[in-house]
């Protein structure tokens, strides 16, 4: 009998927690679903859709297609076109059991972005009847990007990250580098012309 | 007029002062560091103690090596949900089950030992108010509660001096003790309890008790703007960095502490060392020291209801920390974590 379990943990919700990591040129979206006891077999019903008792990649694969449909994501109003990198679909037994998360990792790129404030925006619209949202950004990789402030509706199904894009370093230098040679080229014809005998100017 | 010689004698005097309070610090410093260091070598003594009472099959069963997948494996979840290695208690003797104790208040503060204790009885209780449970390896497939059904483990060799883990843990409890000669580590750990207070020989045990109760105090002990900064506008179901969620730093909300007046900030620092203080003192001291150089940087966030008695989420986070209290839909069900980014599993000091 599985009763205990039912006070002693989550079970009439499917937890999704989901991260975003973003960079200049990309957001990373990691989305963990951990169906409660008492939701378990309604949510393995959606991934075992032929009912045999066991989970074939297909049926992972369009799962997880289903569950980032219904994932909506938005840099400054632009909608972002989300890829799925990477899947992890829980055994069944593990699901029923209350332990099973199907973990998904998927990516979106960025537009070109000018250099100051930029809004991304995240919405999941997947499984609201029995949804518990967690939504985070998480401390940005590259330095170049700086949070300054997440929004979020009651549920956490809604978050809004307003972050500062800086300038990349290394692209500056890059474009530093003709004018600089410039500079040095007109610095050297320069001295040439003052250090040439009166008589050949 | 004053004499060159004077001063020569004023100067000499100030340089001394200054050399002599130089080296009582480093004194001091050393012999804080020895002190960290023997116990150390107590722990070890006990978990050697522990080892001497196993037969060799139990030996091999509680041993892990340092590098492996055993240091990630804990869960806030019953057994078998959660498939817990080591030696189970249910499977020891009187005797070697007093080892183990003996071990964990070695290594533990006393306030962390209670607390543990508190957490494995709480674990009784709802064994014996849930009916489930204690069924144990092969008596079917339900949730095991109880105070048998914890697990210890050794995550490398017990060693004076080379990196090693005390793991010890079951439902609703993940200490994960990373050890490496005078430098320790409770990163990261999980204590939580259902219930969340229960009666036992005529005493209320509220193994969380403490942490629920500092919260609501420094909550309430912030002005309108303060709250207004500190309290999240949105529902927190469960902890953003539970286990599996090793490795990631999620950005900080809530109010700075430097923002907070300082009776507010010793409020704060006083919930961060229930958890922090669960190891033993000579551990927890230098550890509240880094947290309290840390504090300018570290925010407070809560989510929910401000009266005590409602079931409210809050984190603690700073740069080398991160503590969550989560209730799972009531108050008399809790999780908490308890992080250092910087060094959990003691990164910075196991590195190689």
């Amino acid at each position: 009998m599985w009763g205990g379990v039912s006070s002693a943990h989550r079970r009439d919700e499917l937890l999704q927690a989901a991260r975003l990591a973003i960079d200049p040129d990309r957001v990373q979206l990691t989305l963990d679903l951990t169906p409660g006891i008492a939701v378990a077999q309604s949510v393995l019903s959606a991934i075992d859709r032929d009912a045999n008792g066991s989970i074939s990649d297909a049926e992972a694969r369009a799962y997880t297609e289903e569950v980032l449909r219904a994932i909506a994501l938005d840099v400054d109003g632009t909608p972002l076109r989300i890829e799925l990198a990477d899947r992890a679909v829980p055994p069944i037994d593990a699901v029923l059991r209350g332990e099973g998360t199907v973990r998904i990792r998927a990516a979106a790129a960025l537009p070109r972005l000018a250099e100051g404030r930029h809004r991304l925006r995240y919405h999941n619209g997947y499984g609201p009847d029995i949804g518990a949202y967690l939504a985070n950004a998480l401390v940005p990789a590259s330095d170049r990007i700086v949070v300054a402030v997440q929004r979020r509706d009651v549920d956490q199904r809604d978050l809004v990250v307003e972050y500062t894009l800086r300038g990349d370093p290394a692209a500056r230098a890059r474009a530093g580098v003709p004018v600089g040679a410039a500079g040095a080229l007109v610095l050297i014809a320069n001295l040439w012309w003052r250090r040439r005998p009166r008589e050949a100017r | 007029m004053r004499s060159p010689y004077r001063i020569a004698i004023a100067t000499i005097a100030a340089v001394s002062v200054i050399v002599a309070a130089a080296a009582a610090g480093r004194a001091q410093r050393g012999a804080a560091t020895g002190a960290r260091a023997d116990l150390t070598a107590r722990i070890v003594v006990a978990a050697q103690g522990v080892l001497t009472t196993l037969d060799e099959a139990e030996r091999a069963r509680v041993q892990f090596p340092f590098d492996g997948p055993q240091k990630a494996r804990w869960s806030n979840l019953p057994s078998p949900m959660f498939q817990r290695t080591g030696v189970r208690l249910a499977d020891l003797t009187s005797a070697q089950r007093a080892a183990v104790m003996t071990l964990l208040s070695t290594a533990l503060s006393r306030d962390g030992y209670r607390k543990v204790v508190d957490i494995m009885r709480g674990d009784e209780v709802l064994r014996t108010t849930q009916g489930s449970g204690g069924g144990g390896r092969g008596g079917g497939r339900g949730p095991s509660f109880g105070e048998n059904e914890y697990y210890l483990a050794f995550v490398g060799a017990p060693s004076a001096t080379a990196p090693w883990m005390l793991q010890f843990g079951g439902h609703h409890l993940a200490i994960n003790l990373t050890l490496a000669g005078s430098q320790a580590t409770m990163a990261p750990s999980l204590p939580a309890a259902q219930p969340a207070s229960y009666t036992l020989e005529g005493r209320t045990v509220r193994p969380l008790g403490n942490e629920n109760d500092k919260a609501f105090a420094l909550i309430n002990a912030m002005d309108a703007s303060q709250r207004a900064q500190a309290i999240l506008g949105y529902r927190v179901a469960d902890l953003v960095l539970g286990p599996g969620h090793d490795g990631r730093t999620i950005q900080p909300e809530g109010i700075r502490a430097s923002a907070l007046a300082t009776p507010q900030q010793t409020m704060l620092m006083d919930l961060v060392h229930e958890w922090a203080g669960i190891m033993n003192d000579a551990f927890a001291e230098p550890r509240m020291a880094e947290i309290k150089a840390n504090l300018p940087n570290t925010y407070f966030a809560w989510s929910g209801p401000t009266t005590n008695g409602s079931a409210a989420y809050f984190r603690v986070q700073g740069p080398t920390l991160v503590i969550e209290y989560a209730p799972q839909g009531s108050v008399d069900h809790i999780h908490t974590i308890y992080r250092d980014p910087t060094n959990d599993y003691g990164a910075t000091f196991t590195a190689k």
